[in-house]
């Protein structure tokens, strides 16, 4: 399908644009991630998929957290061996592994 | 194969309770075109058996049940239990040394005049010995000396933990578009307790196409290791120590989800976590060397810092080929400690047979060292505020290879087994290191592997 969210814009013009330049770095990125989701969620209307093409996203495969159980047993291995913890889900750890 | 998607959220302990709970509200409803009301499954039974060997250290085993009941056309009950097992040798965090090394730690308090002989003897070769106890105390305490040879990295081989973990949730859908997950999860080990509630909102726009969605988590952990919480930076010693220690996290994600077309689903996420209260490892030291030799002087508790801030943003892409499915993600990560991460995992569902499939697993994560990280101190420099010689706080890259074999038993049903390896390189002989530590590795490499059976029926 053709997206119609194509962005041709010079590096650090939608920063400055936006004000958020004047942002401390960890707002900023907040606030990108916002727009991003508001992109998609009324900007990029052409993205996507009719009701009656949603059949293969709706295989097992196609699920976020599919394998709910599998994904927490990795988070769980890589939070008691690495440093680093999140993203998929919250950063908290739930035990004294680490 | 065609599994109905699940409503509930399936997870193990408090991590799998937040992974899920998170991916519930991620998911939004871009499925839900092919969900019939009439002979959907209203019950869905996760289940797994997991077991964790690494070379020459930890074993673990952990099974893991979850259910989710539809309660009725809105609502969905879930809540799971699990249970780990582990024994084995954990680092100390200590260097090695070209001559032997005592190590001792407070193992048990017992009646004054208690024989050691009658107590049950610490795991992993150690020797009990009696802590002089002060006088007209009613109690003394028992602890284990372990010898180290020389030229052998430090180890407690006294590892050994029990875990029990259980979650409770509730999932809403408000309206046909907006969706309110809610839970708590609750985690004891024999040293560790963790208690957690969890609260999120997920929406959907352009006909279930985008999904956003927000979730915030509480955490509040109370650790009371075995020989009670030494005072860091003061000398590893037998005699017990102080009270138990607080830990007080918060977890906010947000995240969108869309449908990029037909066969392609991307999902962005930002996550943000605040601990505050105690991050130190109680077990873990760092030896301070001689200037000129390099041989151990003393071994210190370790000490970090009593707050973390942490932020990541993951990225992660879902493909459908033909008939096989792609799924490649990216994590970039950061936190206030110093340590920044990046981590790349792709996955191929080579789907074989209607019934079967062959998903080869490559993951790679690499990270940079935190502030605080040393593998030793120096007995002629002053000792920072904080250091830590864990070297899962270290720079090191780590891999990981698998594969998992799934074969749907009948259209509601799916059994599943995983074999993975876990590879982890860190600089075991860095720059400057000082007299006989030049000629020891101090980054072992970590070497694991998993086995992973998984089962999941629906009715």
């Amino acid at each position: 399908m053709k997206s119609s969210c194509r962005l041709y814009l010079p590096k650090g013009l939608t920063e400055r644009f936006l004000g958020l330049a004047a942002l401390p770095k960890a707002r900023r990125l907040l606030v990108t991630i916002c727009a991003i989701g508001a992109a998609g969620s009324g900007g990029c209307s052409t993205l996507g998929a009719k009701p009656w093409e949603h059949d293969l996203l709706a295989e097992r495969a196609m699920q976020v957290g599919a394998y709910p159980i599998e994904e927490s047993m990795d988070d769980h291995i890589y939070f008691s061996k690495e440093a680093s913890s999140g993203g998929r889900s919250f950063a908290g750890g739930g035990c004294g592994c680490n | 194969m065609q599994l109905k998607p699940k409503l509930g959220a399936n997870s193990v302990g408090v991590r799998g309770a937040l992974a899920a709970a998170a991916a519930g509200l991620l998911a939004g409803g871009h499925a839900r075109a092919q969900e019939t009301t009439a002979g959907a499954p209203t019950t869905t039974i996760d289940s797994a058996l997991l077991t964790y060997h690494e070379v020459n250290r930890v074993q673990a085993i952990e099974p893991v049940v979850n259910v989710s009941q539809k309660i009725d056309e809105d609502g969905t009950l879930y809540f799971g239990v699990a249970a780990d097992s582990l024994t084995g040798a954990t680092p100390l965090g200590a260097v090695p040394s070209t001559l032997a090394q005592t190590y001792v730690r407070p193992y048990k308090i017992v009646p004054v005049g208690t024989s050691t002989t009658t107590v049950t003897s610490a795991s992993g070769g150690s020797t009990v010995v009696t802590e002089p106890a002060a006088t007209g105390a009613k109690t003394e305490t028992l602890a284990a000396t372990t010898v180290v040879p020389p030229n052998t990295y430090p180890l407690d081989h006294g590892f050994t933990d029990m875990r029990g973990a259980g979650h409770l949730g509730w999932e809403q859908a408000l309206t046909q578009n907006l969706k309110l997950d809610g839970g708590m999860a609750y985690s004891k080990e024999h040293d560790y307790r963790s208690e957690s509630a969890h609260l999120g909102l997920s929406q959907d726009f352009n006909g279930h196409n985008t999904t956003l969605s927000a979730a915030l988590n509480y955490e509040s952990d109370l650790s009371f290791p075995i020989g009670g919480t030494p005072t860091p930076l003061t000398e590893m010693n037998g005699n017990w120590k102080g009270p138990d220690a607080s830990l007080h996290e918060i977890d906010a994600l947000i995240g969108v989800t869309q449908v990029m077309s037909r066969r392609w689903l991307s999902t962005l996420s930002y996550s943000f976590s605040s601990a505050h209260g105690y991050q130190t490892d109680p077990y873990k030291i760092i030896s301070v060397v001689d200037p000129v030799t390099g041989q151990p002087d003393e071994q210190l508790y370790e000490s970090r810092p009593d707050q973390r801030r942490k932020q990541s943003v993951f990225f992660d892409n879902k493909i459908h080929l033909a008939r096989d499915v792609v799924s490649a993600s990216l994590r970039v990560y950061k936190d206030d400690w110093g340590i920044k991460s990046l981590t790349a995992d792709l996955r191929y569902r080579w789907q074989m047979g209607r019934d079967y499939y062959l998903e080869p697993h490559l993951r790679y994560y690499t990270q940079g060292a935190a502030y605080f990280f040393h593998y030793y101190l120096v007995s002629d420099q002053a000792i920072p505020e904080y250091a830590s010689a864990d070297t899962r706080l270290a720079k090191f890259n780590a891999q990981t290879y698998g594969a998992k074999f799934g074969f749907a038993l009948n259209a509601a049903s799916e059994i599943n087994l995983r074999v993975e390896s876990y590879d982890q390189q860190g600089n075991g002989s860095p720059a400057g290191a000082i007299g006989q530590l030049k000629q020891q590795n101090l980054f072992p490499e970590l070497k694991a592997y998993t086995l992973l059976l998984g089962y999941t029926v629906a009715f």
